[in-house]
């Protein structure tokens, strides 16, 4: 559904490069989160795939982009959105309409979808991320993890098959955090589109990615199964990414030599890890 | 040095944003201010300092009242770190983005010089004090932001959700030197979301639902008010959960950072190692 080779990149006006010879490839219906310390390149890939970068952002272009088998070079930013969908950081830069059902009727008109079709979609965007109740609100009324579920209906209206998120919670409160990726893992589980997230707060994406990737100065470090990208706790701690705190507790467990098991993500099984620990006193 | 007394606040459009909330906040405390979004935390803080005035009720600032002193007063008392140091950075050195408080206060050339120093070297930027802000990494331009407010040198420092935008260990570093400042005595007042923050740092949590007060107490006594917590959207850390299903077997009390935890382990298995090693 994805695939880059040899991308690099540097910003006009800046001598190092954001992105230093990405090679990655994401099937069909993954679920990938992406994370890593502040520079590390995570906004820049994002804006590689939704073609801001080149078409809108400027500098030097190397390699090859292709997302649901466009060349990103050779399509412009009309056509691969209706490949990807795009979601960023602050939903108050991209809601431009007062009312719900406008902002996301907005896209679909400048994509001249015939008016039947319109509604029809409004509706069924609204249904998949589960505010359908919000389509008569006006847009300023929202809270900030509503507006944000607003912006995804408005990013699948054009029936993307891919969805990519920069930062989508970062404004929100837990709950809020939870119900955005609630919705992404709806979206990717019923109907199969592929999500790929870029995400700080790592106790969300190991709960909910099926894949990680961790970033640092336009490098992919690492690249994986969720688990076996969070048991690398050597690298994550070296270039300052948290990870979930069971997880951190099993590393410290690990370098005293008291634990030799896998790494927990939630508190379930480190309430197994612990129990073991603690067992062999007694024996 | 905070005394909140009986303060409401309605906004124009009608909107009762705090009621008749009652705080007391005293010298060397480490408050957290905790609530799901629009529960009223940014409305009180600029209510502490003296952006908005209470609509009935006091909010005293070292015994001063904020509806009857001017902001540049209050400003000696009580500094402001915000969430994003970009909208608070202005001037095209660190020296200068430091001294900028200070300037207008009538203090001596000299005597500004040591104290942005001062400042500097607290938050690690002393030797960047003549670059371009916007040069730097956005965790140090945050430490920038920090080193303006504490070069105020006040009593009080409240911080709006300190490590948003910043990845970990730029927020790391943050709340570091925060510590360090509430251990010289500084009182710190932290509005946040991240209940991980919260239990590694904060030592009294207050928590704002709808305005008002639900809960207000030690750290520990407020983590396991799981209810008033769930109906704020909010969870106890993971590391107070997972403690807490080993109370009853007699482990882990009032533990809620998993390096507590760990701490704990070492030394209950300790003895058996050391006759190991013997």
């Amino acid at each position: 559904m994805i695939s880059i080779k040899g991308l690099s990149f540097i910003y006009n006006d800046t001598k190092e490069p954001a992105l230093n010879n990405i090679n990655i490839d994401i099937n069909e219906g993954e679920f990938v989160g992406i994370a890593g310390p502040t520079g590390a390149g995570k906004s820049t890939l994002t804006l590689c795939l939704n073609g801001v970068i080149p078409h809108f952002l400027h500098g030097d272009f190397y390699g090859e982009v292709k997302v649901d088998g466009k060349d990103t070079v050779d399509n412009g930013c009309a056509k691969i959105a209706y490949s990807v969908g795009s979601v960023f950081q602050d939903p108050e830069a991209q809601i431009v309409s007062t009312r719900v059902e406008d902002e996301i009727a907005f896209g679909l008109e400048n994509l001249n979808i015939p008016r039947i079709e319109i509604a029809e979609r409004i509706k069924e965007s609204l249904e998949m991320t589960g505010i359908s109740e919000l389509r008569d609100y006006s847009t300023s009324q929202l809270s900030g993890g509503q507006k944000q579920r607003v912006a995804i209906a408005s990013a699948i209206a054009l029936r993307p098959k891919i969805l990519v998120l920069d930062e989508p919670t970062s404004e929100l409160d837990p709950k809020g955090s939870l119900d955005i990726f609630d919705t992404l893992q709806r979206l990717n589980r019923e109907y199969n589109i592929t999500i790929v997230v870029v995400e700080q707060k790592i106790q969300l994406l190991s709960e909910y990615c099926s894949r990680l990737v961790i970033m640092e100065k336009g490098n992919i470090l690492l690249d994986g199964e969720t688990r076996s990208v969070l048991a690398d706790q050597e690298t994550l701690q070296r270039i300052g990414v948290s990870a979930p705190p069971v997880t951190r507790l099993a590393y410290m467990l690990k370098k005293e030599g008291l634990y030799q098991g896998g790494f927990p993500i939630n508190v379930e099984e480190a309430y197994l890890m612990v129990s073991k620990v603690l067992s062999e006193k007694s024996r | 040095m905070i005394r909140i007394n009986n303060l409401s606040y309605r906004y124009k459009n009608g909107n009762n944003v705090l009621k008749n909330l009652n705080i007391s906040i005293k010298s060397g405390e480490f408050a957290a201010i905790i609530g799901q979004n629009g529960a009223g935390k940014t409305t009180l803080l600029k209510n502490l300092n003296g952006l908005l005035k209470p609509t009935n009720g006091h909010v005293l600032i070292c015994g001063l009242d904020t509806s009857k002193t001017k902001t540049s007063v209050l400003a000696r008392k009580i500094g402001f770190l915000f969430q994003n140091p970009d909208h608070q950075i202005f001037c095209s050195t660190v020296f200068d983005e430091i001294a900028f408080g200070l300037k207008n206060t009538g203090i001596s050339p000299n005597e500004i010089e040591s104290m942005v120093y001062n400042a500097a070297k607290k938050v690690g930027l002393e030797s960047y004090l003549k670059h371009d802000p916007f040069s730097l990494s956005k965790g140090q331009r945050q430490r920038v932001a920090l080193a303006s407010v504490l070069a105020m040198e006040t009593d009080i420092l409240v911080l709006d959700e300190p490590t948003t935008g910043q990845d970990y260990s730029e927020g790391l570093e943050i709340m570091e030197i925060v510590k360090e400042l509430n251990k010289h005595g500084k009182t710190i007042v932290m509005v946040t979301h991240d209940m991980e923050l919260v239990a590694q740092y904060a030592k009294r949590v207050i928590v704002l639902m709808k305005g008002t007060v639900i809960e207000d107490g030690t750290t520990e006594e407020v983590l396991s008010k799981e209810k008033s917590l769930a109906q704020s959207n909010l969870k106890p850390p993971q590391a107070y959960l997972l403690a807490k299903k080993f109370q009853k077997q007699g482990f882990f009390k009032n533990t809620y950072t998993v390096e507590d935890m760990f701490e704990e382990i070492i030394s209950y298995l300790g003895g058996e190692q050391n006759a190991c090693n013997d």
